[in-house]
């Protein structure tokens, strides 16, 4: 492992289940748009692509057969890739628990989302990650062998994974996602950053877990260069970020991706391949 | 899953100005969130919600 210290996995999430054409017509929404997207994010350095899917309206959906048609499109248009693929499994909050993991029990994707916790989603609605949701799914992951991305959104998700680690229902080492700025969580900020990356050394240790951020909004360019100084790992692209900087639109998530692999580069440390990757998150 | 940053949307009881701060700075910002850039006044509040292409008319206050 020791020559991975200097690696870092840049994580492409490019269409998330929010964001529209009307918010930036570059956000892929169909299959063979996404598909596209994680191609170009491979290219550009992107080790992981974290994806969600869209219905024919454009909605966020937790369609297996969406999934199942982007991942079918990127292995015969492009085999040659070998990202990572990170499959949400909160891509609609009015989808059930059942429709939430038929992808992840279908495909079985090295890696999937496990948000840790519920909160209020943009103010209008509940986000909802049950104890029965939650533990349903560290089994399956289980089963599966699937590492489970822990997104967590504010410090009292992290506690609530080492919760789950105890119980069984998470396997030790974590891999965690830590989401800065989103309204309801923990707002974005090197001060806020440092504290979630200190509560999860409290909790599991030191060098004893992984972690990758990102910071929507205005702390997106500060969470990032924090995150590199830390240690972490970074998630970049249109599903957090639909603007590349103030007052310009992101022309696609490749320039993202771009951007990161600049400055991780310029820090003095190197990006991540895939398999690089699957070492250090320790991916079966 | 996230989705950019929400906005809190006013217009100034005395100018009338049109302005919007991103809910992500709201810890930054303190007392003077919502408050008028101009005459620092208590903006009117109207909605809140996330960016959309018409909010263009509205100052993004930084």
């Amino acid at each position: 492992m020791a020559d991975l210290k200097n690696k870092r996995i840049i994580t492409a999430a490019v269409t998330g289940a929010w964001p529209k054409k009307e918010n930036n017509p570059n956000v892929p929404m169909t299959p063979a748009e996404i598909c596209e997207d994680i191609y170009d994010c491979w290219q550009a350095g992107a080790a992981i692509a974290h994806i969600h899917m869209r219905d024919d309206n454009g909605n966020g959906t937790m369609d297996h057969n969406k999934f199942r048609e982007t991942v079918e499109l990127l292995k015969k248009n492009h085999p040659d890739c070998d990202i990572i693929i990170n499959m949400t499994t909160s891509g609609d909050i009015y989808a059930t628990d059942e429709t939430r993991v038929e992808h992840v029990k279908e495909l079985k994707p090295e890696m999937a989302s496990y948000d840790c916790g519920s909160m209020n989603w943009l103010n209008t609605a509940l986000f909802i990650n049950s104890p029965s949701f939650l533990e349903m799914c560290g089994k399956l992951f289980q089963e599966t062998n699937t590492k489970p991305e822990i997104e967590a959104f504010d410090p009292g998700m992290i506690a609530n994974a080492a919760y789950y680690v105890k119980k069984g229902i998470l396997k030790a080492p974590l891999h965690f996602q830590f989401c800065m700025g989103c309204a309801n969580g923990i707002p974005g900020s090197v001060k806020n950053l440092l504290f979630m990356k200190e509560t999860a050394d409290e909790l599991f240790g030191k060098g004893n877990y992984t972690w990758s951020t990102f910071g929507v909004g205005h702390s997106a360019m500060e969470v990032m260069y924090a995150a590199i100084a830390l240690g972490g790992n970074i998630r970049v692209g249109m599903e957090d970020n639909v603007m590349y900087k103030k007052g310009q639109l992101a022309d696609s998530n490749r320039q993202f991706v771009e951007r990161a692999k600049r400055i991780i580069e310029e820090y003095g440390c190197e990006v991540a391949t895939p398999d690089e990757a699957r070492q250090i998150l320790g991916l079966k | 899953m996230t989705w950019g940053i929400s906005f809190m949307y006013y217009h100034c009881p005395v100018c009338g100005m049109k302005f919007k701060y991103g809910l992500d700075l709201i810890s930054e910002f303190g007392e003077e969130f919502g408050k008028c850039p101009k005459c620092h006044v208590d903006g009117v509040y109207e909605k809140d919600g996330a960016r959309t292409l018409d909010d263009y008319d509205y100052t993004e206050v930084e």
